[in-house]
């Protein structure tokens, strides 16, 4: 028992690095809390749906991160950077208008019943974990997230371009200076982070079913995450993702009558002691 | 504006309800119209916040499902009388508010939006669970008794006169806040706003001005959520959802926050659109997500600027723009 949902809480938590991390890359380049990230999520894991239903799931995997970069590189180029000198807030509520209107489109196209996507064949099997037998799909998922932890990780301390991206979350003006192209690399950026979140999509399909509440629920436990870990933290981002999953999971077990109430206390507490989150140091 | 100019503009706002009361159509127009004050009671104190505190609340539905339960909870265990509820409500709201103000306030920028709409989430999946006391996802009924503050309920959730009591509510909120606004707590409040550094610098306290905007702000939002329960009757996890706190906020920024009225006008103008919109009401929000991108490009004081730019000519302009941006 308290294994499997330990694992749960793993699997969940391996979602919310896929979603967060898109998140705190958004932020970290422009600046940008985008409440669109939940309904691009949503978005991902219906165009999942409509791809799987006609070729395969693994069509799917691939093609709908490939999709939702393009759109995300739009939004930089039509959306951001064109608000850039906006104060932070109108930027925040023109994401929230965008909410608005994917989650309109969505229900117009999809309608409002849940849908579900089947996993693929190859991962339908259970695997024994210590005596439990566990879907391996969701081990996959775990094996995702940990693979964009670590990807990204790699990607931003030790490449050229992920040195350009940490030099322009902290000083985009003297980046620029220095001769980077910021407007090329936050395009870039907004686009790896909205693939995150059509992938976050995706992979999600097979285990969460499709409905038009998705977006918020993901959403609103996607922002307890980056707020507690520390606005445009990665790392940050990836703790706190984790131990989400587990307080969910642990909290399903022995307080099952505050489970839903546990991330957001976690949150206020932690906000309490560090107002800028535990691995936030701007503000 | 000066004091008495204030209290006559008051006056003619309220002449000017009981004219709409007394010929302003069928029942069902009044109820239109009763929605839209009720709301725009709503947006005036999330515009507040906005305006005195220069912070973005995505989460002020708490304050209005919250006053809505509190009375019907009162009413249903019969602990006191209707009128002392709705006063211990909204005193409670304000001091609730300030001392959870003094903790979120001290959050920078976008992460209070966050951290506001996980409270709110918090309340409103506490209400949808809890069963016994709330009725859960089915909400609850408030039992008003017979007669309120001396007057018969009967009487009251009549669309006339539901109508003006709203509206009067509408009237006294702004003049008590435009009033409070010219005072010492307005300026402290916006110099608190512009620059928190340079305020502290010249000796003013900066949290407790700006937990008790947040009060403030919650107070009226939890009047709003009085009438709210007084015109339905009814009161549901709907009334605490983010989507309630997000449409508030939608009629603050199109409406325009940098004046008292902007937010009004705001909620006024959604639902009127609402209504108009009819048959393509479906596809409301994709209507409105594209209306808030449009404002917000366009016209970031909202209709409210944008009238005030009309009548003051483009002399205007340049001043609202300078103020623009803090």
């Amino acid at each position: 028992m308290l294994t499997i949902n330990l694992f749960n809480g793993l699997v969940y938590g391996a979602l919310l690095i896929v979603m967060c991390s898109g998140l705190a890359l958004i932020y970290g380049l422009r600046r940008v809390v985008n409440f669109a990230h939940g309904s691009l999520y949503m978005l991902g894991a219906y165009l999942g749906y409509s791809i799987a239903m006609r070729s395969n799931f693994w069509v799917a995997l691939v093609a709908v991160p490939a999709i939702m970069a393009l759109l995300g590189v739009l939004l930089d180029r039509y959306g951001f950077r064109l608000l850039q000198d906006r104060d932070p807030l109108s930027v925040v509520l023109v994401t929230f208008g965008l909410l608005l209107i994917i989650e309109d489109f969505v229900q117009t196209v999809w309608g409002k019943s849940n849908l579900s996507v089947p996993a693929p064949a190859a991962l339908s099997t259970s695997i024994d974990l210590f005596g439990t037998p566990v879907p391996a799909y969701r081990l996959a998922v775990i094996a995702v997230g940990a693979g964009v932890a670590l990807g990204l990780t790699l990607w931003l301390r030790y490449s050229k371009v992920g040195l350009f991206v940490r030099a322009a979350s902290t000083d985009p003006t003297t980046t620029a200076m220095q001769g980077v192209n910021t407007d090329a690399l936050s395009a870039g950026v907004v686009g790896l982070g909205t693939a995150l979140a059509g992938l976050a999509g995706v992979v999600s399909a097979p285990f969460l079913s499709l409905s038009p509440s998705m977006s918020s629920d993901v959403i609103i436990d996607s922002f307890v995450v980056v707020v507690v870990g520390g606005l445009g933290s990665l790392s940050g981002a990836f703790i706190a993702a984790m131990g989400l999953g587990m307080v969910q999971a642990l909290g399903a077990v022995y307080l099952p009558n505050a489970a839903v109430l546990l991330p957001f206390m976690l949150m206020v507490g932690i906000l309490i002691w560090k107002p800028s989150g535990f691995a936030g140091s701007r503000t | 504006m000066t004091i008495p100019k204030l209290f006559l503009s008051a006056v003619v706002a309220l002449a000017v309800g009981a004219a709409v009361a007394a010929f302003g159509g069928s029942g069902k127009v009044l109820s239109l119209l009763t929605q839209a004050v009720i709301y725009a009671v709503f947006a005036i104190g999330v515009g507040l916040l906005l305006r005195q505190n220069g912070m973005v609340s995505f989460g002020h539905a708490l304050f209005f499902g919250t006053s809505g339960y509190a009375i019907g909870i009162i009413l249903q265990m019969q602990l006191m009388p209707a009128e002392a509820a709705i006063i211990l409500t909204l005193i409670a709201m304000g001091l609730i508010a300030f001392l959870m103000g003094l903790v979120m306030v001290r959050v920078p920028g976008v992460a209070f939006g966050m951290l506001t709409l996980a409270v709110g989430q918090m309340a409103f999946l506490t209400a949808s669970r809890s069963r016994g006391v709330t009725g859960g996802a089915d909400g609850m009924n408030v039992d008003w008794p017979s007669t309120l503050f001396g007057a018969p309920v009967s009487e009251l959730v009549k669309p006339h006169t539901m109508f003006m009591v709203c509206w009067a509510t509408l009237v006294v909120v702004m003049l008590v806040l435009a009033l409070l606004l010219r005072s010492r707590f307005g300026s402290i409040t916006e110099a608190v706003r512009d620059n928190e550094e340079r305020a502290r610098f010249i000796g003013i306290r900066t949290l407790a001005p700006r937990a008790a905007v947040y009060a403030l702000s919650a107070m009226v939002v939890g009047l709003a959520g009085v009438l709210s329960a007084l015109n339905t009757g009814f009161v549901s996890p709907e009334n605490l959802h983010w989507s309630l706190s997000g449409v508030s906020l939608m009629m603050v920024v199109v409406g325009g926050y940098k004046v008292l009225w902007g937010p009004a006008l705001g909620a006024v103008v959604y639902f009127l659109a609402k209504d108009i919109l009819g048959d393509y009401a479906n596809h409301w929000m994709a209507i409105f997500g594209v209306a808030l991108i449009t404002v917000i490009v366009f016209s970031p004081t909202g209709i409210a600027g944008a009238l005030q730019r009309l009548v003051h000519g483009k002399k205007a302009a340049p001043a609202a723009r300078a103020s623009h941006g803090h």
